[in-house]
């Protein structure tokens, strides 16, 4: 009932896990049931190690939080010695999120796992990353530079390329657009809108880079306005986020548009608690009668 | 999950500080803000949820 098929990849779940709220993924498989979320996508992965921002980077606010956490990770040459085997014995699915700072860079990357012996069963690209040879304005910002870039990864892997598109964008369809014509299998709407937080007495900004992204239950009218005009434009699923803590949350994002659904924030609080939403919304589907998640996906529309 | 684990505070350092849980026992003071903070954040967001339970599916 709740299984969905992207391309010839079946996921047995709509939920996943989102990246950079779950480690690489095989860290938390002792406190969660994985069998019940339909992927975990690690942190994102660059071409060299990365230490992060200097704290602080995580803000916690009213109903969510902000984070400027900088893609802190191992570098790809650890990522495949040191986590791609015991991330193949997960009881799931598991898609490698990749980050970079020039097209040739994100390029690398997946070339490089491309070559092991990974299970991932795809990729998806974070372009809110900034493009250094561009003076440092993210990919995601620009649909040419979206457009080149997928078509780029295009070539170079058989696997799934979902693209995580930024809302911090005036027209967020039109780079989905040009995402699926470079080729993508489906796209991750959205990434963290960008916010600051400034204590009131002292006037000192409370994360070291200024500005971060914002993330939880606050955002989530936010991101299900996004989801909802990026349906009308494309014929490639999408992968809903934005605040989602519980199955109500997943419905809503079904129905206007997402073929799937990421869960973050939520996973700092417990990240026990994204499998309990699997059968509660089996639950859901069963008491409103829905036998299929299609009968959900775009039913607005 | 009522108690975290010992995995879990680590992954949650790690996310939280460049150098994980040594960058937290060089700077004890404000691993204890930020920490208190956290439990602070925690309560709300349950708080959200337990709002949340109460809606009609």
């Amino acid at each position: 009932m709740l299984d969905f098929m992207i391309r010839d990849v079946r996921f047995c779940s709509p939920i996943i896990a989102a990246s950079g709220t779950f480690g690489y993924g095989d860290e938390v498989q002792k406190f969660v049931d994985l069998s019940k979320i339909g992927s975990v996508i690690t942190k994102s992965i660059t071409l060299e190690p990365r230490e992060g921002n200097p704290s602080p980077r995580i803000h916690e606010s009213n109903s969510g939080m902000i984070n400027s956490i900088g893609l802190a990770n191992m570098g790809v040459d650890s990522f495949c010695d040191t986590k791609l085997d015991s991330l193949n014995k997960l009881k799931t699915n598991f898609i490698v999120s990749v980050a970079g700072s020039s097209l040739d860079e994100y390029a690398d990357v997946i070339k490089q796992i491309d070559k092991t012996n990974g299970k991932h069963v795809g990729y998806e690209v974070n372009i809110s990353c900034p493009n250094v040879k561009e003076g440092g304005i993210e990919f995601g910002v620009n649909k040419d530079v979206t457009f080149k870039l997928t078509r780029r990864l295009r070539e170079l892997t058989d696997k799934l390329l979902i693209i995580k598109l930024t809302p911090n964008v005036t027209n967020i369809a039109e780079i989905a657009q040009a995402a699926e014509s470079g080729g993508a299998d489906a796209v991750s709407a959205v990434n963290t809108f960008q916010g600051l937080a400034i204590d009131h007495k002292t006037g000192k900004m409370l994360l070291s880079t200024k500005f971060g992204g914002i993330s939880g239950p606050s955002i989530k009218p936010l991101a299900l306005a996004k989801v909802h005009k990026i349906y009308q434009q494309i014929n490639i699923p999408i992968l809903g986020m934005g605040g989602i803590v519980d199955c109500v949350d997943v419905v809503e994002f079904l129905r206007v548009g997402a073929s799937m659904v990421q869960i973050g924030t939520l996973n700092y609080r417990d990240p026990s608690l994204i499998s309990t939403i699997h059968d509660k919304l089996h639950a859901l589907m069963v008491k409103n009668k829905f036998s299929k998640l299609s009968d959900l996906i775009g039913a607005y529309h | 999950m009522k108690a975290w684990s010992v995995d879990y505070v680590i992954w949650r350092l790690e996310t939280a500080y460049p150098g994980g849980f040594k960058y937290a026992l060089k700077h004890p003071i404000q691993f204890l803000i930020d920490g208190w903070n956290f439990l602070i954040w925690c309560e709300k967001i349950d708080l959200e949820l337990a709002s949340r339970g109460k809606r009609k599916c």
